[in-house]
């Protein structure tokens, strides 16, 4: 097997040396016929780079396209018949953690109800524990989360399998808050499975996680391919589709190559967790930022780490039931890129450390490669004008020397449109494939809204996405950029709820995108006319912008395709049971708890006035003594502050200290209820 | 702008009082036992005596004014009479989440129940302690070591050649 697998992956990566080869031998033709000039070289050097990185997708999905066309991959991990667990051993306990940030806590635990309620119908619940791993600052998020905890643990009558812990101190972020959840429970479980806040998974897949490990004891961590769902914006919509069409074909391909290698996407996967604790405690790394200190894409770290010492990391392809929710608009998708672009340009350095498998080296170049490849684009763009200008500067000359004949100038068009073509090829032949495979199974493609629908989709799905290319293309240069120069990139929680971009949003994300533009298309038309209609759907991209990024946000627009027939997903046509209880869950918000029924306005207020959630909220508490001198006047001025200016007046770092002190917490109830302010519901 | 005009502002909480008189101390603890489900006039009446008199034992550490210290007792009397009757050791987070179990609404009528005669109050015990949050598990500590990476360094590499060298 293990040479079969050797085998794959030589055949995976000849293919992509041999296709960058031939491409590069046809512009080679091109350049060559007056020697090769300086910025043709360049020229040479990103195209090859580019176009590698373009055969990489191309060829996983044209493997994953076999693999779906022929059935299912005879090497995936779900067929592996493994060893049967030893009857006589305890039966597995498994984690179920969510590590939250400030999130929107009704859809965090209407999420967390939903895969409860979904766990609870497979009957396995007893061998699942969930933890609710709260890094969140925000007070008035904090005691929302505890109080929906509360509810939560009652509604299900949960106490002693849903935990809820908020930490000091966010030490180290994702990984300080799941390194602390390893190192204090860890021990009690032989799985964790990682969630994101918007995770949502069904309870077959869980059960089905667990079972796939229990007979494979050398796995380390199963990544299941979370489907986009769930959005009602045009865009995400587009998005959705295309993950969900496009996305099942390409993780099949993944998983054909990589196999008992590969990567770990940070949520949504089984970790087994003693190898986790004994390999990926994550160092620091040395020197400033951008590419030392704290590790910030600790995924794929940990997974390259669980390869180093010996153990499997797979993708389960073909598991289905397993969601994540993405940003609505367009300017999120490029928030969310902002965050993940550093800690993906740190893996430069570790691709290239000492004793990582050649494999994991190769995750890190693609994570490097998900965000270095934009300005490379963009300098072929650059450089392509400026070499056109150049040729448009040349005077032509027929007679050399003796010769009385004209030597008339080669053309090379049919060589420049077969470079076009291949390329055009490589990036859209995917889309047509997997279109196509939907005539092999009439009830997935009547999932799709049918083949008309599902086609009509892929071509408005196609040009959309030539649309916002150049515009995510600048975004992430710009993050790249910043990053290098050391400019801070900040962590702000996303904005993940469904909402429309103002024309003020849309001005201030893309007004540069639309003046570059114009400026670009004017000039280029002026001085490289030739070369400017070639340039056209980047052009046209940037100059629309503002409207296309605020029609694509419109979640109208988006329900109307839905209704048209545009971009359906078969988890919109026929939602599985853990997505419809979700819904339920956000529709019919229902506390138990009065304290959350009422729905205050002021949860921060709440904690100091309302004695349950006071007394609910010091409980959560860890134990720790009475603050230091220093402590206590700083705390002293807030209550005075507090009592003089009211809640209004104080940051939430600063609320939160004083939630954070139980004594103070104390006296605080005390004074709120000797002397009760205006407008704070108390008699 | 006028300099001479000094505008005071409005504090959010009233000012303390110095010293309250009974009504406006009966007035407060009474609003604070009903709120904490206690509904008995008389009941109330009793308990708000004990607050007082716990409220003078107060150490005047706290900063607190007398109205303040007062609620203060109150609240701790509460927490004496929990630690009384679940029998449990009093650290704060603890006595907190027993207090949360009986405020969250299990036992609608805890006043009747809490002050029951000895031996009739066992019920009360089982139900808060039934009811008490259990945020976490205990703790099983496991170590997690960072573990070493050693990254590509140009120097490094310069360094490994020249001691694979022989005789170097």
């Amino acid at each position: 097997m293990v040479i079969g697998h050797t085998l794959r992956r030589a055949v995976f990566f000849i293919l992509i040396a041999v296709t960058t080869l031939l491409a590069l031998g046809l512009l080679v033709t091109v350049f060559h016929t007056d020697g090769l000039s300086p910025i043709e070289r360049v020229l040479l050097v990103l195209y090859a780079i580019l176009f590698s990185w373009i055969c990489v997708s191309f060829w996983t999905a044209l493997m994953g396209f076999w693999v779906m066309l022929t059935g299912r991959d005879r090497w995936a991990i779900s067929r592996h018949p493994g060893t049967p667990p030893d009857p006589a051993a305890p039966p597995p306990r498994t984690a179920i953690l969510m590590p939250i940030y400030n999130e929107d806590s009704q859809r965090v635990f209407a999420g967390l109800r939903a895969i409860h309620q979904s766990l609870a119908d497979t009957g396995q619940l007893d061998g699942f524990d969930f933890f609710i791993l709260s890094d969140t600052r925000d007070p008035e998020v904090w005691v929302e989360e505890e109080l929906r905890w509360q509810d939560m643990v009652r509604t299900l009558n949960g106490k002693g399998r849903i935990f809820y812990r908020n930490r000091p101190e966010n030490t180290s972020r994702k990984t300080g808050n799941l390194e602390d959840f390893c190192t204090r429970w860890g021990a009690r479980y032989r799985y964790m499975i990682v969630l994101d806040a918007d995770s949502i998974m069904k309870g077959e897949t869980l059960v089905e996680m667990v079972r796939l490990m229990e007979r494979q004891p050398r796995v380390a961590l199963i990544q299941t391919p979370p489907v986009p769902v769930n959005r009602e914006s045009l865009f995400a919509r587009i998005l959705q589709f295309a993950g969900s069409i496009y996305g099942r074909m390409f993780t099949a391909g993944l998983n054909f190559w990589q196999l008992d290698e590969s990567n770990y996407w940070g949520h949504n996967a089984i970790i087994r967790i003693q190898p986790f604790l004994d390999h990926c405690g994550l160092p620091k790394l040395p020197g400033r930022e951008p590419f030392g200190g704290e590790i910030l894409s600790h995924d794929f770290v940990e997974a390259a780490l669980l390869r180093r010492a010996g153990w499997e990391v797979w993708l389960a392809y073909d598991l289905e039931g397993s969601y994540e929710e993405i940003p609505p608009t367009l300017i999120d998708y490029a928030k969310r890129d902002r965050r993940w672009c550093q800690g993906n340009l740190q893996h430069l350095r570790l691709a290239l450390s000492h004793g990582f498998n050649g494999l994991s080296r190769i995750h890190f170049i693609m994570g490097v490669m998900s965000y270095a490849a934009s300005p490379l684009w963009l300098l072929f763009l650059i450089a392509t004008g400026v070499e056109a200008f150049i040729q448009t500067q040349r005077e032509l000359v027929y007679f050399f020397g003796q010769n009385w004949m004209p030597v008339w100038p080669v053309s090379f068009a049919v060589e420049m449109t077969t470079v076009l073509l291949v390329t055009l090829t490589m990036l859209f032949l995917p889309k047509l494939l997997a279109l196509l495979l939907l005539l092999k199974d009439a009830k997935l493609r009547e999932s799709y809204g049918g083949m008309a629908n599902a086609s009509w989709s892929v071509v408005l799905e196609s040009v959309f996405s030539v649309l916002t290319a150049p515009v995510l293309m600048l975004f992430q240069t710009k993050f790249v950029l910043a990053i290098l120069m050391r400019r801070a990139v900040g962590w702000p929680p996303q904005q993940r709820g469904d909402h429309m971009t103002s024309f003020k949003e849309a001005a201030l994300a893309h007004g540069g995108h639309t003046a570059i533009g114009l400026v670009v298309g004017g000039l280029s038309y002026l001085y490289v006319p030739a070369f400017f209609w070639w340039f056209t759907p980047v052009l046209l991209g940037l100059a629309l912008s503002i409207p296309v990024s605020m029609l694509s946000s419109s979640i109208a627009l988006g329900q109307a395709a839905r209704e048209w027939g545009l971009f359906l997903t078969p988890e919109e046509t026929n939602p599985p049971a853990v997505l419809r209880y979700l819904a339920e869950n956000l529709q019919d918000d229902d506390a138990v708890l009065p304290a959350l029924r009422d729905r205050p306005p002021n949860h921060f207020v709440q904690a100091l006035t309302d004695p349950y959630v006071n007394a609910l909220h010091l409980s959560l508490l860890p134990e720790r003594g009475p603050p230091g001198k220093r402590r206590r006047h700083y705390l002293e001025g807030l209550i005075h502050q507090l009592e003089e200016e009211g809640p209004d007046s104080l940051s939430a770092a600063q609320k939160r200290d004083l939630i954070a002190e139980p004594e103070t917490l104390l006296r605080l109830h005390a004074l709120f209820w000797s002397r009760p302010p205006a407008g704070a519901a108390l008699p | 702008m006028d300099r001479g005009k000094v505008i005071a502002p409005h504090p959010y909480l009233p000012p303390p009082v110095a010293a309250p008189n009974t009504d406006l101390l009966f007035g407060r603890l009474h609003a604070y036992w009903r709120a904490l489900g206690v509904s008995d006039p008389a009941q109330i009446a009793a308990l708000s005596e004990q607050a007082l008199r716990r409220a003078a034992e107060l150490p005047d550490t706290l900063g607190l004014d007398p109205l303040a210290r007062t609620l203060l007792a109150a609240s701790e009397l509460l927490d004496d009479w929990l630690a009384q009757g679940s029998e449990l050791p009093r650290t704060p987070q603890r006595l907190a989440a027993i207090r949360a179990a009986l405020l969250g609404g299990v036992t609608p009528d805890w006043p009747k129940t809490l002050f029951a005669p000895p031996g009739e109050g066992d019920n009360l015990r089982d139900t808060l302690a039934e009811a008490t949050a259990e945020p976490t598990p205990e703790p099983m500590p496991s170590a997690m070591p960072a573990q070493p990476i050693d990254l590509f360094s140009v120097l490094a590499e310069i360094r490994r050649l020249w001691q694979k060298t022989p005789g170097a």
